[in-house]
């Protein structure tokens, strides 16, 4: 059994709901579905103490149309990267910082609070980044609704598209 | 320098950056100092971000790789490379054994020319800037072969999707083996340096400390974990491309300090020649390119490459469209950092310029993309011209330098 497989049956071992959230991508890539909040949680507390997937890479965010798609990235010393997915409706953004596990997940986390409005809970303080002091509040460039044509850079105001007629017909 | 009410009588608040003179790109460090110890520091990025990710997302695969190739000037190749490894996974393209090594051999003049400059800004900030001088005129020699290669010194274009844009012909493959050749004189030379110099091993021993436990808690990597003794190399841990077949043998230091990522560095150029003498005379004739489809299946794809700095990162995901869904791109720099603060603590101020250069920071790299850009008064000087410009420019300092140089 390789090393990804032996991972991968751990996991669902140790977890039932893994089983058919499970699956190796390729050799040194697993990932997973999304998680719900509490298997998240319960999970990267496992892969950092037990598993000694100590290095958090990084954590990408996409958008997905209704929710944002999270994809922690996590690497081992054999250089296996576990790939945890969260997903949350744009909705309700709030998932909890995982940087009291990894402290090298900050600016990752950082990011995704300016660039997606995702809701962090339990950042350390510190400066935001990566946008400006003066950035107007509700607008996360990141998302595919957000269209740079629309920012005036002089103004640092968001003008919100106007509906045409035919869009408000169907 | 700026008194602070909040700390009492001897603590200090002194913000460096975001423009300061010991940085090279804007940062802002608010350092609190107690005497000259750094006891706290406040680290604040993004200076240049231009919402590169965000473009991505607007352009055709082979638009973005122009804009990829832009994240960074110094590690240009690192990142059109991940980002075209990304691609062609997606898509199920192998590309040409001798494409996949010019990139590498590509990637380790990139190496070179990368750890030359880091030395020579990090001799600079140390005072030693004959070293600094020596450093540089070696880096113009690299600088000199890949723009014979691709046509410019930093972003050389060389990749595609689906191969490489520039072949090696004879002349070429003569002018690196022989610049390789003094280049080996001159790094040995630096090695000895390094091992023997006292000023230089007393000024950067014991500064900017993180150690082993410390990399690991704070996620650093490529030269400051090696440093630390942490074998990280994705060349080594997840070989890619031509580095599958070539030996590389990962340098690591148990100094963790700024001394030993300067000793990494300085071994990793010896190493980068032994790789590119390897693959100059083992690289396999035939094609250096297959044709790339405009779409590209959709998938998720997270590719790895060890760039000068370190770890690179891309994250790719495509739609079955010629635009990407999402684009991401985590370079060494933005790793680093998390490590900065506890890196400057404990030290002096006047390590607080080292301390950061050590890293080999780049802050472009962080916030991806920078524009420079002038608007207006853009115009080229000939020589003669720019000569005049510097007589005049000296003039008015109450400098006549025309008759010093009257036959140059």
């Amino acid at each position: 059994m390789n090393l990804e497989d032996e991972i991968a049956g751990k996991l669902c071992e140790k977890f039932p709901f893994m089983t058919d959230k499970i699956y190796v991508q390729k050799e040194k890539r697993i990932f997973t579905k999304p998680l719900s909040r509490d298997e998240f949680e319960k999970t990267i507390r496992y892969v950092h103490d037990e598993l000694g997937f100590y290095r958090a890479c990084h954590v990408v965010g996409t958008d997905d149309g209704d929710s944002i798609g999270l994809l922690y990235i996590l690497s081992n010393k054999d250089s296996i990267l576990l790939i945890l997915r969260e997903s949350v409706p744009k909705t309700n953004t709030e998932v909890t910082s995982i940087s009291d596990i990894y402290p090298s997940i900050v600016l990752h986390e950082r990011e995704l609070v300016d660039l997606f409005g995702v809701m962090v809970k339990g950042l350390p303080d510190g400066p935001r980044y990566p946008l400006p002091d003066g950035w107007p509040d509700g607008n996360y460039p990141m998302r595919k609704e957000w269209n740079p044509k629309n920012f005036n850079k002089e103004t640092m105001t968001y003008q919100q598209p106007q509906e045409t007629e035919a869009q408000k017909n169907g | 320098m700026v008194e602070s009410d909040n700390f009492g009588d001897n603590r200090i608040a002194v913000p460096i950056g975001p423009q300061h003179p010991s940085l090279d790109e804007p940062g802002c460090f608010d350092i609190t100092l107690e005497g000259e110890k750094v006891v706290d520091a406040v680290i604040g990025v993004g200076y240049n971000h231009r919402g590169l990710e965000k473009v991505c997302e607007s352009k055709t695969y082979i638009q973005d790789l122009y804009i990829i190739e832009r994240v960074c000037g110094i590690c240009s190749h690192a990142h059109s490379t991940a980002f075209c490894m990304g691609i062609e996974e997606l898509s199920g393209l192998t590309i040409p054994p001798r494409a996949a090594y010019i990139r590498v051999i590509v990637a380790e003049l990139e190496r070179l020319h990368s750890h030359l400059l880091w030395l020579g800004v990090a001799c600079h900030e140390i005072g030693f800037d004959t070293m600094f001088m020596f450093t540089w005129r070696n880096r113009e020699k690299v600088l000199d072969i890949l723009a014979v290669l691709g046509g410019n010194r930093v972003n050389y274009g060389v990749n595609t999707i689906g191969g490489v844009r520039r072949d090696l012909d004879e002349t070429l493959t003569s002018q690196i083996l022989k610049t390789m050749e003094m280049l080996e004189e001159e790094i040995k030379y630096y090695v000895e340096l390094a091992h023997t110099e006292s000023t230089l091993i007393s000024r950067l021993a014991g500064v900017g400390k993180l150690s082993k436990e410390d990399v690991i808690h704070y996620g650093a990597v490529g030269p400051v974990a090696r440093a630390a003794g942490i074998e990280d190399d994705i060349r080594v841990k997840e070989p890619y491309g031509a580095y599958k077949e070539i030996p590389v043998h990962m340098i690591t230091d148990t100094n963790a300090d700024v001394y030993g990522r300067t000793v990494v560095r300085i071994l990793e150029m010896q190493e980068s020649i032994n790789i590119i003498r390897y693959c100059l005379k083992n690289i396999p004739d035939g094609a250096i390119s297959v044709k790339a489809p405009r779409k590209i299946p959709a998938g998720e794809v997270i590719i790895r490459v060890e760039a000068p700095r370190g770890e690179d990162i891309h994250f790719i995901r495509s739609n079955g469209t010629d635009i990407p869904d999402r684009v991401r791109v985590r370079a060494p720099t933005e790793a680093n950092w998390h490590g900065m603060k506890h890196m400057l603590e404990g030290g002096y101020l006047a390590d607080v310029p080292i301390t950061i250069a050590a890293i080999d920071p780049c802050y472009s790299c962080t916030d991806r993309a920078i524009q420079l850009r002038s608007e207006k008064d853009t115009r080229v000087l000939d020589w003669k011209e720019l000569r005049q410009y510097g007589i005049n420019f000296y003039k008015k300092q109450g400098i006549d330098i025309s008759t010093l140089s009257a036959g140059r």
